[in-house]
């Protein structure tokens, strides 16, 4: 059976992550995440997800481009998005190393 | 289909959210083939904007068209919720539902009160709906796209009321009293078509008065109207509630008996169906009418609305 955290597929975190590598409009958002943790977002959990993290003040709005308003993370968002990350870290890495300890007891 | 599907989902989005985001999730359905999975994405979407509405959106809308929104979100609610009175209304009007209400204090005075609620919501949405209907016929003589907006209601009320006289006449003609399937059939027909018409009204005069400008003055009292409509549709929902479980305790048998346009409930089972409608579209109008009185309730509402 495939376990898929919820955490690890947040669409804020997810989309906090797409945006770490530099701004981004909407539609490069959803490939960038497909790529990256192979989930599609649709366009109602996208949008419902930056207007949080808009809200939030964790991300900010560009002027538009062609009809396309791209998103980049503003400094709470990077520390936010940094902070989860390495709360992330700490987990899978204690997970990992109990893994391999019940492995060399076993 | 699937793109007009995905529209129609980003319509139920909330103002705000549509203002703010609208044009760039259209841009993103452009770019995609919006599938099935997209349209409910979006209804789901539109459903939590609406319950855990995102921060700092408040200022996208201004209050007069908060106002517009709220009263056009009233009157929706009133169509719906008049057609479950109407229900209400064809299931007790016999005269045994009468004598239950002079046997029965709690029963008459409850149906007593629903009629002069009813009468009074009515009268508001009259009060509320006329100046700015007056509004837009004045409007539209200038501004062409206004006119399309405000022949439509009229249209569709007049298809309405035609169809109403033919179903009268053809109900006159036929001698026999006892409910039949194919009667049944017409009346829901008949409701349906009222309905689509209440749409076409809500949705033409939603939009007549998000394209013409209003004095706040004229949007104040609407609102005002439609708070009282509000108020008026809670309180016959409490008192349909109270008449429901009155005419079970009371007169249980008139509440087992056979109901619907079909015949195929009871009367009691009709009218808790009447009630989830009420509620449902009393609960919507609540939480509209608190949108606008929440944006009235700023303290910048002293500036000119939009107009």
């Amino acid at each position: 059976m495939r376990y898929t955290s919820e955490r690890s597929t947040d669409p804020g975190l997810l989309v906090l992550t797409s945006l770490a590598e530099g701004p981004k409009h909407g539609y490069a958002i959803t490939q960038d995440v497909e790529q990256l943790a192979g989930v599609r977002l649709g366009p109602g959990t996208l949008y419902g997800a930056l207007a949080r993290l808009e809200g939030n003040g964790l991300i900010e709005s560009l002027p538009a481009e062609d009809r396309r308003r791209p998103y980049r993370l503003t400094g709470a968002g990077s520390a936010a998005l940094s902070e989860q990350l390495r709360a992330l870290q700490r987990v899978a890495r204690s997970g990992l190393d109990r893994l391999q300890l019940a492995e060399v007891s076993r | 289909m699937r793109r007009r599907l995905a529209g129609l989902a980003l319509a139920l989005y909330p103002l705000a959210f549509r203002r703010r985001y609208g044009q760039e999730i259209r841009v993103l359905l452009d770019e995609t083939s919006p599938g099935v999975l997209t349209v409910l994405d979006l209804l789901r979407g539109a459903l939590a904007a609406h319950l855990h509405p995102p921060t700092g959106l408040g200022s996208v809308v201004d209050v007069g068209d908060r106002l517009r929104a709220s009263m056009s979100g009233v009157l929706a609610c009133w169509v719906v919720f008049a057609a479950a009175g109407f229900g209400f209304y064809k299931t007790t009007e016999d005269y045994p539902y009468q004598t239950a209400g002079n046997s029965h204090a709690l029963l008459g005075d409850a149906h007593v009160g629903i009629q002069v609620l009813a009468i009074l919501a009515s009268v508001a949405v009259l009060a509320g709906a006329l100046p700015l209907s007056v509004l837009a016929l004045h409007r539209a003589r200038r501004k062409p796209s206004l006119r399309m907006l405000v022949s439509l209601p009229i249209v569709a009320v007049a298809v309405f009321a035609g169809l109403t006289g033919v179903l009268i006449l053809v109900a006159h003609s036929q001698h026999s009293q006892r409910p039949s399937t194919a009667g049944g059939v017409a009346f829901i027909a008949w409701g349906l078509a009222g309905l689509a018409c209440g749409a076409v009204c809500v949705l033409a005069s939603r939009r007549a008065l998000f394209a013409m400008p209003v004095a706040r003055g004229w949007l104040l009292a609407a609102f005002a109207c439609g708070a009282l409509v509000t108020a008026a549709m809670v309180a016959m929902t409490i008192a349909t509630a109270i008449y429901t479980i009155a005419l079970s305790v009371d007169a249980s048998a008139l509440a087992g008996e056979p109901n619907g346009p079909l015949q195929a409930t009871s009367v009691s089972v009709s009218l808790i169906q009447q009630l989830i409608v009420m509620v449902a579209a009393g609960v919507l109008a609540g939480i509209t009418t608190r949108r606008g009185w929440r944006a009235l309730s700023k303290p910048d509402t002293t500036a000119p609305f939009s107009v």
